[in-house]
């Protein structure tokens, strides 16, 4: 395999090279060097709020929250609260982010949660009888995670062989397999899971050394993310998502398998959706056919809070992680402080809306 | 004399309206006499078919429907008012002989409910009343919310001896759950010392409303009793409650006793449950049409009854 990086630069124009780089940001690198022009401490801060704006905007809401619910919200109690909150959002968010880098988006996450959902549910309730419980647990989630894959695989299929626009082809995929969730489950919830499969979306690790801390599906939510921050920044592949991204045509040109890219990516976010249902019907100890409506929606806010641009090129898991983040806690932090569900949506709106603004203006534009 | 001409040819206009109208029904009367007496069609369009609730009312339609020969054309809005409002529109357009509606959203129906009171199509509403002040509808069939909440009230005051802070698990803008959680204030008011500190909407989801509960618990750790205001919302409490490993006893009271609820019940996780008879709905709206159809009176208001389940009524494990 040759390094893709050297041919890129040599093959590509230059602008896939700034937005193709691993974890680099390819517009905040090019404002940084407008704002380098510009001296003294002032510049100093802007190329701060440039690299960590998104960061520096979820402390701001953390410290509000702090002194609006008078110390409630940063206890580690609550602060455990919101990280299990998140964790199927966030699962969902970082095969979006992939996705997303591309220049596509996926609307179906939320329809292939729940259908996932509901044949992992269907298997957790049969397979114990022919086999014991533990295998069948394990089987159970690894079909489930397959058939994420596959319905990813379908969407990236019919984007890259037939050309369909990612929103509609996702769109397809959300509307059929919403329907599809139904008629698997006659529209009923599928519950009487095993106990043991529980621990997935309620345990804590090690808890007998040091009790309710370490919620699981927190721990599987840092997992994935690490990985795919790995992917995306130390991986050839990840290095291609950028670059088809940046500008597709030029990737093409430079060698780059597009399709085989695209492939991966909606794959990937076929399998984190598939793990967020894993998750969620264990949280909820059944299986439902109605899970995840506008789950789709939470991701791509949480991703684009993080950054990541919708045209395509850029963005980071860090980044979709604060994103994930800010959600969680404003959600959380609306609740604590009373503030009733009405206005709480009104304000998610508003701080969507005001964290892209800041982008816009992050970028120069 | 001119205005006395005027009168008589009034008179006359009306005379020949009225022959002709006469020819007409007798006509149209002689037509629907003469072929085999063709099947009553009833059209609904139902809130849902993704609730057990809805499911078992679906049921007791078509079962007590098939037993008088009516034709049954079942559509589901879920839970999209302007979705509704054109799939009754298409019925309309069917002529069917009934219409049976369950509102998605109880003001916007008023307009949809005009339109078939236009066509001279019977409405009747199941589970979910028209408060939209327009339109006529002959009868709304459902249970008795209001009652039900007071049983949950109850149940509530019963499990905490007179004493303690609740919650309420809302989901607002629904008529038969406002009716609910109506009948639970009006009934806890008569203990002083049971105060409702919270009211949240959770949608009737279970997401959300184990979301919601995490929060409570953080935020009022010190809360007796939990009101969910169907069983997605009892089970998502009573999940976070779980998970969050309290060690003080929280009263949940749910309302609806879908399976999944009573077993929760019988293990004594639930106190208790409100139950409703969705099929009961169903059959005593198929009987309220069938009366209409044969000329005799319909109450404008069917109340369905409701009832109580408790490890008690259950009978133990």
């Amino acid at each position: 395999m040759w390094d893709s990086r050297k041919n890129l630069a040599q093959v590509a124009p230059a602008g896939v090279v700034a937005a193709g780089g691993p974890g680099s940001d390819g517009g905040a690198g090019a404002s940084a060097a407008v704002a380098r022009r510009r001296s003294g401490l002032g510049a100093r801060l802007g190329r701060l709020f440039e690299d960590y704006g998104m960061a520096l905007v979820f402390a701001g809401i953390c410290v509000l929250f702090t002194i609006w619910t008078k110390g409630l919200f940063i206890r580690p109690d609550n602060i455990v609260n919101v990280l299990r909150q998140i964790s199927i959002n966030a699962c969902i968010a970082t095969g979006m982010t992939f996705v997303i880098i591309t220049g596509g988006v996926d609307l179906s996450v939320g329809s292939v949660l729940a259908v996932v959902g509901i044949v992992t549910a269907k298997l957790l309730t049969r397979l114990p009888g022919l086999m014991p419980v533990l295998p069948a647990i394990i089987l159970s989630c690894l079909v489930g995670l397959m058939m994420g894959g596959v319905m990813g695989s379908v969407n990236g299929f019919t984007i890259t062989r037939f050309r369909v626009p990612p929103f509609v082809s996702t769109l397809a995929m959300m509307t059929a397999a919403r329907g599809v969730a139904f008629l698997l489950s006659d529209g009923r919830p599928v519950w009487n899971l095993p106990l043991q499969f529980n621990f997935i979306g309620r345990g804590y690790v090690l808890d007998k050394v040091f009790g309710p801390w370490v919620p699981m599906p927190v721990v599987i939510m840092v997992v994935v993310m690490a990985t795919a921050h790995v992917i995306l920044t130390r991986t050839q592949i990840g290095r291609y998502v950028y670059a088809v991204g940046g500008n597709e045509e030029a990737a093409r040109l430079s060698g780059i398998n597009v399709a085989r890219v695209k492939m991966f990516a909606y794959s990937l976010s076929g399998v984190t959706a598939a793990l967020g249902g894993i998750i969620l019907i264990s949280r909820l100890a059944s299986g439902q056919p109605g899970a995840g409506e506008s789950y789709e929606l939470y991701a791509i806010a949480a991703t684009v809070l993080g950054g990541t641009s919708m045209s395509g090129g850029k963005g980071t898991m860090v980044g979709t992680a604060i994103g994930a983040l800010i959600m969680g806690v404003l959600n959380n932090g609306l609740n604590l402080a009373g503030v009733e569900s009405y206005s709480q949506n009104v304000i998610l709106g508003a701080v969507i809306l005001g964290a892209v603004l800041i982008d816009r203006l992050r970028k120069g534009a | 004399m001119v205005r006395r001409r005027h009168g008589w040819s009034r008179i006359l206009v009306l005379l020949t309206d009225l022959a002709v109208m006469a020819v007409l029904v007798a006509g149209t009367g002689a037509l629907a006499a003469a072929p085999a007496p063709a099947k009553r069609r009833i059209a609904a369009s139902l809130l849902t078919s993704k609730h057990g609730f809805y499911q078992e009312l679906e049921d007791g339609l078509v079962a007590e429907g098939r037993k008088y020969g009516f034709e049954l054309d079942i559509t589901y809005a879920e839970f999209d008012a302007a979705k509704q409002a054109r799939q009754i529109e298409d019925l309309i357009a069917r002529k069917p002989d009934a219409l049976i509606i369950s509102p998605c959203d109880s003001t916007a129906i008023g307009e949809s409910i005009v339109k078939a009171n236009k066509a001279s199509i019977p409405v009747f509403t199941v589970d979910i009343a028209n408060r939209s002040g327009y339109g006529s509808v002959v009868s709304h069939i459902a249970s008795d919310n209001f009652e039900g909440g007071r049983l949950a009230g109850q149940l509530m005051a019963k499990a905490l001896g007179g004493t303690g802070k609740v919650i309420i698990i809302n989901h607002p803008s629904i008529t038969s759950v406002m009716d609910r959680v109506s009948g639970f204030r009006e009934y806890l008011e008569q203990y002083p010392g049971i105060q409702i500190v919270a009211d949240i909407p959770a949608w009737g989801q279970r997401s959300r409303a184990t979301a919601i509960m995490e929060d409570v618990l953080m935020m009022m750790p010190y809360i007796d009793g939990v009101f969910g205001i169907n069983d997605d919302s009892a089970l998502g409490a009573l999940q976070a409650i779980e998970a969050a490993r309290v060690k003080r006893r929280i009263v949940v009271v749910g309302y609806d006793g879908t399976p999944e609820a009573v077993k929760a019940i019988r293990a004594s996780k639930i106190y208790g449950d409100v139950v409703q008879y969705p099929r009961q709905i169903g059959v005593l709206a198929i009987q309220a049409i069938r009366d209409h159809f044969n000329g005799l009176p319909v109450k404008p208001y069917i109340a369905v009854g409701v009832g109580i389940v408790t490890a008690d009524s259950l009978g133990g494990p």
